[in-house]
């Protein structure tokens, strides 16, 4: 028998309903339509995840420049619950990595995970993922509400460069509401 | 026949150009020519110069002073062949072919001879398939042009439309023995295929098997050789030679079901395990054709049999994840026992799936792909559909769902469920929801918009088709423009379900017209097929054409525009608008008509 064909694809405006259908059954957590929007823009740092030619993941990231770094962030990476343990997580963590590995400009890849999720915590820590820090209070609306800050850093701090300008971290936004 | 009233060297001179012109589409030039005549007293009322300035008019898209230079032409000069001629293109530019047909004969009353009168009412003849007068003309033309090709094949041809074979046969055979010198060249193989048609509708299959194979090393057509020399040889009782041939045919293309109908029928199997061993055979041979596992379970009728070959059949379909696999076997469930069986093992599947990843219960069995199970759902879904249990269909489809929320195929199911149930609205709804997840699919689109017809919403159908049609344009003309006749004959019945008479009739009468148009542009292909030789194809048109208007659409559209005629016969329109409140008229027709309808409604 042959072997399930696992690959990756583009959002578009055509199916970005799909992308949709799918965040509302992997997350618990809603998105609203400016996530949605700027997904289209992203290009390769949104994708979908097909399993045998049908949509079962997606990750969407975007680059984030707070904190005197340029850092990617992981705004979502999810797969249909009956496909997961088939290495479709692996090959979406897989892309962003060989993206941030490609532009060479990265300090560091990061993203939020619900305290109580071992599971994507291991996930992570296969690929050199650390928990720096522990947001309380991170989600609206679920249980538990603290967050992992999971983060895996690509080259060394820089030393600091003295900020002239008084330029002021600007507040962060994580697209759901 | 010098015309009743000859011009002068210099008119006659002008006349000349004034023809050239129309030939060269130089309209504007060749009206001033004809005034250089007309504006000289003397011409004024010249009947040739008045017809062809009337022609040249028409060119123009002039068409009433068309006509009334024509006629007036006509009137000067009854006896000139031109302006019969003239006469005879302006009717036929504007499809009065009956009419036009009727001018030719007057021309050639004056001009017996004449070959372009001659060669413009042979394309009407059979056009209308007056094939006796066909057969006239051709004739004529092959007399006075006994050196050109098309001579000969339209002669012959008009015999073969006849059905005197053995005429057309030996025309064709003095042709190519006299004419046909030339190398052997595609249009000599497609006259030589041409002629073996023609003897095989004779019915002399020995005598056509012969000239195929005489002639096989000239014929490019290959397929074409061995696909009827298989026929002949079935026809013939040559069974041992049909088998070659066909069994030659399937090392060809394996995928081909009708040669392997055909090379059953040749070896006479007597019992259907001949039929299922002779499957094997070819399974094994050719491993990846789908076509021998599919219909060796058409030919398995022993129920063991049939339960390992469907067995087998199915878990490959659900493992790829093939959609359509229950259209592609739904035919198998006009046998109870094949549609019980097959729905034994979906079950089993499923529930082997949902526990242990597998199809069967056998420790051995290799771990399914994850989204088997949905493909076993999403056909149980379509098997319990099919045999009208709604709930048990929407029960499975929904587990599909809620196992894959992304795949657009679920939805369409789903739709079609409700649509089967008689639900119309939630139909539409969830096609809605299926083209919203791929709005760059057309099927999907086309679908859900011939499901909002189904539910009466002809405005929202519109605006989902005009997603795909051309931009700029309303898309309803877009859509007639294209011919796109299930938009149209769905709509009619839409509109005459609503009662809206005049739109149910304006969408019948496009389809009418399209069919006329159909019928229009076969008159180009009288002279171009015969100048290509592709006269097999040819002669497959006109018996086309023939029975054009028995298609399903043509039939569709004229049973509404029949009823809302017969409707608006019994009750007709006031006219006055019509109040929303239905008055105690309306009412009275309504329930005349119920009777009616449902005596129609069979056959649809």
């Amino acid at each position: 028998m042959t072997r399930a064909k696992i690959e990756l694809g583009d959002v578009t405006p055509h199916n970005i309903k799909q992308l949709k259908k799918l965040n509302t059954v992997v997350f618990p957590v809603s998105y609203n339509d400016k996530f949605y929007k700027d997904v289209l823009e992203a290009g390769e740092l949104a994708k979908l995840a097909y399993y045998n030619d049908i949509v079962v993941g997606a990750v969407c990231c975007r680059i984030d420049t707070s904190e005197n770094s340029r850092r990617l962030y992981i705004m979502t990476l999810g797969c249909l619950y009956p496909y997961r343990r088939l290495g479709i997580g692996t090959l979406m963590v897989e892309h962003v990595l060989k993206y941030v590995e490609q532009d060479g400009n990265f300090d560091s890849i990061f993203l939020h995970v619900q305290v109580n999720n071992e599971g994507a915590i291991d996930f992570y820590k296969k690929f050199g993922f650390e928990i720096v820090e522990t947001k309380e209070h991170y989600y609206k609306r679920i249980e538990p509400a603290d967050a992992h800050v999971l983060q895996k850093t690509i080259r060394a701090p820089q030393p600091p460069i003295p900020l002239l300008n008084g330029s002021v971290p600007h507040a962060k936004t994580n697209g759901h509401d | 026949m010098p015309p009743s009233n000859p011009l002068p060297p210099k008119e006659n001179a002008l006349f000349k150009r004034i023809l050239r012109c129309y030939e060269h589409k130089q309209y504007k030039n060749g009206l001033k020519f004809a005034k250089q005549i007309l504006s000289n007293p003397k011409f004024a009322e010249h009947g040739e110069t008045l017809a062809m300035k009337g022609l040249t008019l028409n060119c123009l898209g002039r068409k009433e002073e068309a006509y009334e230079y024509v006629r007036r032409g006509l009137r000067n000069d009854l006896k000139s062949p031109v302006c019969w001629h003239v006469y005879g293109l302006l009717q036929r530019s504007d499809k009065k072919y009956d009419e036009a047909i009727k001018c030719y004969r007057n021309a050639l009353k004056w001009e017996k001879e004449n070959i372009q009168i001659l060669r413009d009412l042979s394309l009407l003849q059979i056009q209308m398939r007056d094939l006796e007068g066909y057969k006239d003309t051709r004739y004529q033309l092959f007399m006075l042009r006994p050196t050109q090709r098309a001579s000969w094949i339209g002669f012959a041809m008009s015999y073969h439309l006849l059905g005197d074979y053995e005429m057309a046969n030996s025309i064709l055979d003095a042709f190519r023995t006299n004419q046909m010198k030339g190398p052997h060249d595609y249009e000599h193989s497609e006259l030589l295929l041409y002629q073996n048609m023609v003897l095989a509708e004779s019915g002399q299959y020995d005598r056509a098997l012969q000239h195929l194979n005489k002639f096989s090393s000239q014929i490019l057509d290959k397929l074409s050789i061995k696909e009827t020399s298989g026929e002949y040889y079935l026809k013939l009782m040559r069974f041992r030679d049909a088998e070659n041939v066909y069994e030659g045919l399937l090392k060809r293309n394996p995928e081909n079901v009708m040669y392997y109908q055909k090379l059953m029928e040749a070896k006479r199997f007597s019992n259907p395990d001949q039929k299922v061993a002779f499957f094997d055979v070819y399974k094994k041979e050719y491993p990846k054709a789908i076509a021998p596992r599919r219909l060796q379970l058409t030919e398995a009728h022993a129920q063991p049999v049939f339960e390992r070959l469907v067995d087998e059949y199915l878990r490959h379909g659900l493992h790829k994840g093939i959609p359509p696999l229950f259209v592609d076997l739904r035919s198998l469930y006009s046998d109870q026992i094949k549609a019980d069986t097959i729905e034994k093992l979906i079950l089993q599947y499923i529930e082997n799936l949902t526990s242990k990843g597998t199809f069967s219960a056998d420790p051995n069995e290799e771990k399914q792909p994850a989204s088997a199970l949905l493909w076993a759902y999403y056909y149980a879904a379509q098997h319990f559909d099919y045999k009208k249990q709604t709930d048990v269909a929407l029960r499975y489809i929904d587990a599909a769902i809620e196992h894959t929320p992304t795949l657009i195929e679920l939805f369409i199911v789903k739709g079609r469920i409700y649509k089967h149930a008689g639900d119309p609205v939630s139909a539409y709804q969830w096609l809605e929801e299926a083209q919203a997840m791929d709005t760059a699919d057309r099927y999907v689109n086309s679908k859900c918009a011939r499901y909002m017809l189904r539910a009466g919403h002809v405005k929202r159908a519109e605006e989902m088709c005009a997603k795909f049609t051309r931009e700029g344009v309303p898309a309803t003309e877009n859509l007639n423009e294209m011919q796109c006749m299930w938009f149209q004959t769905e709509a009619a019945a839409a509109y005459q379900r609503s009662q809206q008479w005049g739109d149910a009739l304006k969408k019948a009468h496009e389809v009418d017209r399209h069919f006329s148009e159909i019928m229009e542009d076969q008159f180009d292909f009288h002279s171009y097929c015969m100048r290509k030789m592709t006269l097999r194809s040819y002669v497959g048109l006109l018996r086309l054409e023939d029975v054009l208007r028995a298609h399903p659409f043509y039939f569709r559209c004229a049973r509404v525009a029949i009823r809302v005629y017969l409707r608006l016969d019994a009750c007709p329109l006031q006219d006055a608008p019509q109040t929303a409140e239905p008055d105690t008229g309306q009412s009275l027709c309504l329930s005349l008509f119920t009777p009616l309808t449902h005596q129609y409604d069979y056959g649809t």
